[in-house]
């Protein structure tokens, strides 16, 4: 367990385990020796979205670091007027969250492991805005200190997952939502399966096209590599996804962004024992 | 410092009396970005260049007193994930075919966008393990602050390293009970107890959130995050920037000169 280990293991353990969500595909998985665990069992291939440094040119990275800076700015802008000063231990914690929501590895249909990207779950729970700013400081902290994804490249993370995956997976899964019955617990499920695996999707193919753009994979093969593994990535992300927002849902309706309007919230205690 | 805990000791070096660990942590943060932006932004096939910058890190990391077996530990890890995904750049048009088996064709063209990406991953890759190695998160933060990133997002950086480890064991404890009731024993079931438990984590940090605000307004916060005062760049620590700089600079002039010469 990790918290028994002494802080010298920990650090190797940690390191290992930031290491499988580097964007691509291992024969060979890590969770063996370095998964936080025991969530995937065995050796299995991982695949993720990061990109490292290296693999794009200059006009993307440049493209798309203004892009993420921009959303950066107005993110938290508009973070800070909805939740004052609330802003810094709550957007904190909650990209403590989706950190450690990332790092568990689960199986996919096909053999692999994947992990969680957690876009749609944190556009779902904490709003676009906030939920952007919350995937941002996630890759920042990725990049910076664990070289999962790279620095020049961060720009384009953060657009692919924290963008796309994030703004997109939200209006998505709004609009379905909404359209099937915004206070079903049913309509919650299809808005969010459909709303997580689409976000993938679409940061596969973004990704792709960044790619081939900067003349490092050709289209063909950027493309089927990166959407075909990710369909199956998609499912997972998209069962995870259902998972969790059902449990939120039934234990704390009012956690999420757009709770339903019900006669009797139940509003539990607090489940923390801290 | 910013912050007083340390969640996470990556900075295995960090106290070694060598110059580069004297420098200011902005310092060795703006010259690694610079060094790993021109090493990424080199085109393909300029050998040379990556050959001067590599020769330059070696340099810095033979006298920095490192502990090269977890530099090297952590290389093999990060490389090797990035490695299988560089075969993607090998199969490719352009250039003279050297192989052929079915539609996979290996060209020069492939070998020289293989070889180009791999050695600008791997160079910016040394050089991201090195800093972190060298340098602690505290003081990280401090060098972001320091190069004037948003003191709200530090702030929110801050936070969230601080909360890490413990969401971290948070989870590793809802885990154990998972396995102690064998709850883990289909995937179907997997999936399942990993989604209610991202759930359940979820409450339990949004709650802490505003229990941490809470404490923080009994201690007279005001929703303005307060930096300590970040110290001022020396002489020596410009320096160093524009001598790294120059080195950038130098490595893409040869490079391009020698392009030109070809």
């Amino acid at each position: 367990m990790l918290s028994q280990h002494s802080p010298a293991v920990f650090q190797e353990e940690f390191q290992m385990t930031f290491a499988t969500s580097c964007f691509s595909v291992l024969p060979f998985g890590m969770n063996g020796i370095g998964g936080i665990g025991g969530v995937s069992i065995g050796w299995r291939p991982i695949v993720a979205l990061h990109i490292p440094d290296g693999f794009l040119n200059l006009p993307v990275i440049g493209v798309t670091w203004v892009i993420s800076i921009a959303l950066i700015a107005l993110a938290l802008q508009r973070v800070q007027a909805e939740y004052q000063d609330r802003t810094v231990p709550l957007m904190g914690v909650c990209a403590a969250f989706i950190f450690a929501a990332q790092m568990i590895n689960f199986p996919i249909p096909g053999g692999t492991s994947g992990h969680l990207l957690g876009g749609t779950l944190a556009g779902a729970l904490l709003g676009p805005w906030a939920g952007s700013l919350v995937m941002a400081a996630v890759f920042i902290v990725q990049g910076v200190l664990f070289q999962d994804g790279g620095i020049t490249v961060m720009g384009a993370n953060i657009f692919n997952m924290g963008l796309i995956g994030t703004f997109g997976g939200y209006y998505l899964f709004t609009a379905i939502r909404r359209s099937l019955g915004r206070n079903k617990l049913q309509s919650m499920v299809v808005a969010s399966a459909v709303g997580a695996w689409v976000s993938v999707m679409a940061a596969a193919f973004v990704c792709a096209i960044q790619l081939a753009t900067s003349g490092t994979v050709p289209l063909g093969v950027a493309l089927s590599a990166m959407l075909g593994w990710h369909v199956l990535i998609g499912i997972g992300e998209a069962l995870i996804t259902v998972a969790t927002l059902t449990f939120i849902w039934r234990s704390r309706p009012d956690l999420f962004f757009h709770p339903p309007r019900r006669s009797a919230v139940s509003v539990a205690q607090p489940y923390s024992v801290r | 410092m910013l912050l007083q805990i340390g969640p996470f000791t990556l900075d295995v070096d960090s106290n070694r009396p060598t110059f580069w660990q004297s420098l200011m942590p902005q310092t060795r943060l703006l010259c690694t970005l610079m060094m790993v932006m021109a090493i990424a932004l080199t085109p393909n096939g300029e050998w040379l260049t990556w050959g001067i910058y590599g020769a330059g890190i070696l340099g810095v990391l033979l006298t920095s007193q490192i502990t090269y077996w977890v530099l090297l530990k952590r290389l093999a890890v990060e490389f090797s994930f990035v490695g299988v995904v560089l075969l993607g750049t090998l199969f490719r048009e352009g250039g003279i075919t050297l192989w052929q088996w079915g539609i996979f064709t290996i060209t020069t063209h492939g070998l020289t966008i293989l070889g180009s990406v791999s050695l600008k991953a791997f160079l910016s890759l040394v050089l991201l393990n090195f800093l972190t190695l060298t340098t602690s998160v505290p003081a990280l933060l401090h060098a972001l602050a320091a190069l004037k990133m948003p003191p709200l997002l530090v702030a929110i950086l801050a936070s969230m390293y601080r909360y890490l480890a413990v969401l971290i064991e948070e989870f590793s404890a809802m885990r154990r009970a998972a396995l102690s009731r064998n709850l883990m024993n289909s995937r179907r079931w997997q999936r399942l107890v990993v989604g209610n438990m991202i759930g359940s984590l979820f409450i339990r940090s949004y709650e802490r959130g505003e229990r941490v605000h809470q404490s923080m307004l009994s201690r007279g916060y005001t929703g303005i995050p307060r930096m300590a005062a970040v110290p001022q760049s020396r002489h020596r620590d410009r320096f160093i920037v524009i001598l790294t700089l120059l080195f950038a600079a130098l490595g893409q002039g040869i490079g391009w000169y020698g392009g030109g010469l070809r």
